[in-house]
């Protein structure tokens, strides 16, 4: 045959059925991926959307997420909606409603921790779950906890999640994406190697293009043939997180679930995109101001402070300039942001050009003590001002975000932030009770379309 | 100091970041120096109902650390004198939704279920995922579009059946789907 002349293949064919490993679940964790998660968030509460091809992402200009009827017209992420239309004229094309699959997500997230307390929120659509040791607890083996989640995340969210388990993150992952969309996959160790002979090695979760390039270098063209690669060679050639990936793929568990919430940030980062694109001084700058009200917000939130930040400006041409600015002492005040910036984006700004985003990144944030204040600062002026965005807070707590904003932020506030087609709003922020504001909505997802 | 002003700084926590002290921090929020006196407190409130823990030991939040407001009607939670009693009442929330996962609302548009007491302009509660029965008032998908009727099941047969005399019952001729059940409707008068 063929790779008879290639050594290191030798090894590969007279193995091929040799498993990577006798063990069946030494660890049996779930990967739960939600099968085009936006877009069929949107068709499950909207008969009037199923069976089409809904798009959404509106809002941003590009394909966000698209539904099953769409990708099979050759939508893919990322496309720009001028070629959806050319390609798919009938396909509905919404704005993302953020708020609606956020709602979606938490329910994801608390209805597979009625099984396991160990779950790792991986994404907004994704989680992983760690189910080992609950068979004599649950009364079930793992295929049928995996199956009863399933069961409950598809009848309970109203549309479908693709379901992997095995005995590591990394098979799971393999496993989740085998069968799509409403798939249930099930790799014990000993059956790992059936699996991994049909995934190209650059298709495992982990390995990058460039890792990719090398390894096929190396004649190793699926996930299988860099599995069954000597430790030593791995351990040689390879960093750290490859040999993990390795370790995993031959069925054993190195990866660990990340399972505490996020609490802390190294840095929080705010950008929006206006339509249409300005020219003017003022309304940039508001719009800047509108993103570093809401970046301290979020510090705010945190209990995090920043001791600097950068500024940038995107124009219409999509060239991005930015400046590092340095605070003098630790901030989540918009105000102390706002008069520290302003040499630096008099320097950004060129009055002959046309600008369409803005952003703000808060950088070296460290909780906010408020004790360690230098000596000659104005202890007075930062106690008074903690407490004017305290009640800033608490305000917004009670009545939603952006009841009261900044002076320097009003010029963005006037209109939406889209004007035209992209600035439609999702479907839900018109749809409201009585008691419900534009700014303050039940946290329960709504059904849409008509009701006889 | 009585139980709820004890469970203050546990609620901002919680909401602050999304899980229970440990006992260790339970003492730094209640300014004990000793763990071993916030576990006592801990179990203390536990016995009466004001805060939960799950089978490993560890602390779950009670529904004192649930906001009421989200359904915007009554404000709940405020101290009583007959607080040992507050372990049996429940909030709206609790009493309106079994299932907070599978739980929808929707806004009546048409006129069809008005004689059942359900309006244009109500809000609808409905839950995914149970088993319908005959009798329940249902949420159907019908021509791309949803239809709030009354489930009928007589032996092997369903419908739909309107609460209007304008509207006649509907035979579904392909498989009846069904996309949730009718739990509560709602109707608010005033916002002040």
């Amino acid at each position: 045959m063929l790779q008879w002349s290639s050594p290191s293949f030798a090894n590969t064919v007279m193995s091929e059925e040799t498993p990577l490993t006798l063990h069946a679940f030494p660890r049996a964790i779930l990967h739960i991926d939600g099968d085009a998660f936006f877009a069929s968030c949107e068709q499950s509460r909207n008969p009037h959307l199923q069976g089409k091809p809904v798009i959404t992402g509106k809002e941003r200009g590009i394909v966000a997420s698209m539904s099953y009827e769409a990708k099979a017209r050759g939508v893919t992420r990322g496309m720009r909606l001028f070629e959806v239309k050319r390609l798919c004229p009938d396909a509905v094309i919404l704005p993302s409603d953020y708020e609606t699959y956020s709602l979606l997500s938490v329910r994801l997230f608390a209805i597979v921790r009625r099984y396991t307390p160990e779950v790792e929120e991986y994404s907004i659509d994704e989680c992983f779950a760690d189910l080992t040791g609950l068979r004599r607890p649950l009364r079930l083996s793992y295929q049928q906890m995996a199956e009863r989640i399933k069961h409950a995340l598809d009848a309970e969210l109203g549309f479908t999640f693709s379901v992997g388990l095995a005995p590591n993150k990394v098979i799971a992952k393999i496993a989740s994406k085998w069968q799509k969309p409403s798939g249930l996959t099930v790799i014990p160790g000993y059956g790992i190697h059936q699996f991994l002979k049909d995934v190209p090695v650059g298709k495992v979760w982990g390995i990058g293009p460039q890792t990719a390039a090398l390894l096929e270098k190396h004649g190793m063209r699926t996930a299988l043939q860099f599995a069954r690669k000597s430790e030593v060679w791995v351990k040689k050639l390879l960093t750290k997180p490859f040999y993990d990936i390795w370790q995993e793929l031959n069925g054993r568990y190195v990866l660990p679930l990340v399972t505490v919430e996020k609490t802390s940030y190294q840095s929080i980062q705010k950008w929006k995109t206006f339509t249409p694109p300005s020219r003017d001084r003022d309304f940039v700058l508001a719009q800047l101001s509108k993103n570093i009200e809401n970046a301290c917000l979020k510090a705010r939130k945190y209990r995090l402070a920043a001791r600097g930040a950068i500024v940038s400006l995107k124009t219409q041409q999509f060239l991005v300039r930015g400046i590092e600015v340095k605070f003098s002492r630790a901030t989540a005040f918009p105000h102390d942001i706002l008069h520290v910036i302003q040499p630096a984006f008099a320097q950004l700004f060129q009055s002959d050009e046309e600008y369409r985003a803005t952003g703000v990144v808060l950088l070296r944030l460290e909780e906010d003590t408020m004790r360690q204040l230098e000596l000659f600062e104005d202890t007075l002026k930062i106690e008074k001002f903690s407490r004017v965005y305290q009640a800033m807070d608490h305000l917004r707590e009670q009545f939603g975000k952006h009841t009261v904003f900044l002076g320097s932020s009003y010029l963005a506030h006037r209109f939406a932030q889209h004007l035209g087609a992209r600035g439609d709003a999702p479907e839900r922020t018109g749809r409201l009770f009585k008691g419900e504001t534009k700014r303050k909505r039940l946290a329960i997802p709504m059904f849409m379309g008509e009701v006889r | 100091m009585d139980p709820i002003q004890r469970l203050q700084p546990l609620i901002q926590f919680y909401r602050g970041r999304r899980r229970m002290p440990s006992v260790r921090e339970l003492a730094r929020l209640w300014g004990f120096r000793s763990q071993n006196a916030a576990d006592k407190l801990a179990r203390h409130l536990i016995a009466r109902g004001f805060l939960a823990k799950d089978t490993t030991g560890k602390l779950l939040p009670s529904r004192f650390f649930y906001e009421v407001r989200i359904l915007g009607t009554v404000e709940a939670g405020f101290p009583s004198p007959a607080e040992e009693e507050l372990g049996d009442t429940m909030d709206l929330d609790e009493f309106l939704i079994k299932n907070k996962e599978a739980t929808y609302m929707l806004k009546v548009t048409g006129d069809s279920m008005k004689d059942a007491g359900i309006l244009p302009g109500d809000m609808v509660l409905v839950e995914r995922g149970v088993e319908p029965h005959d009798g329940d008032i249902v949420i159907a998908h019908i021509d791309h579009a949803w239809t709030l009727k009354y489930l009928r099941k007589r032996g092997r047969k369903v419908w739909l059946e309107p609460a209007n005399k304008r509207y006649k019952p509907i035979f579904p001729t392909e498989e009846l789907k069904i996309a949730a059940v009718v739990i509560a409707v709602i109707r608010k008068y005033r916002d002040e």
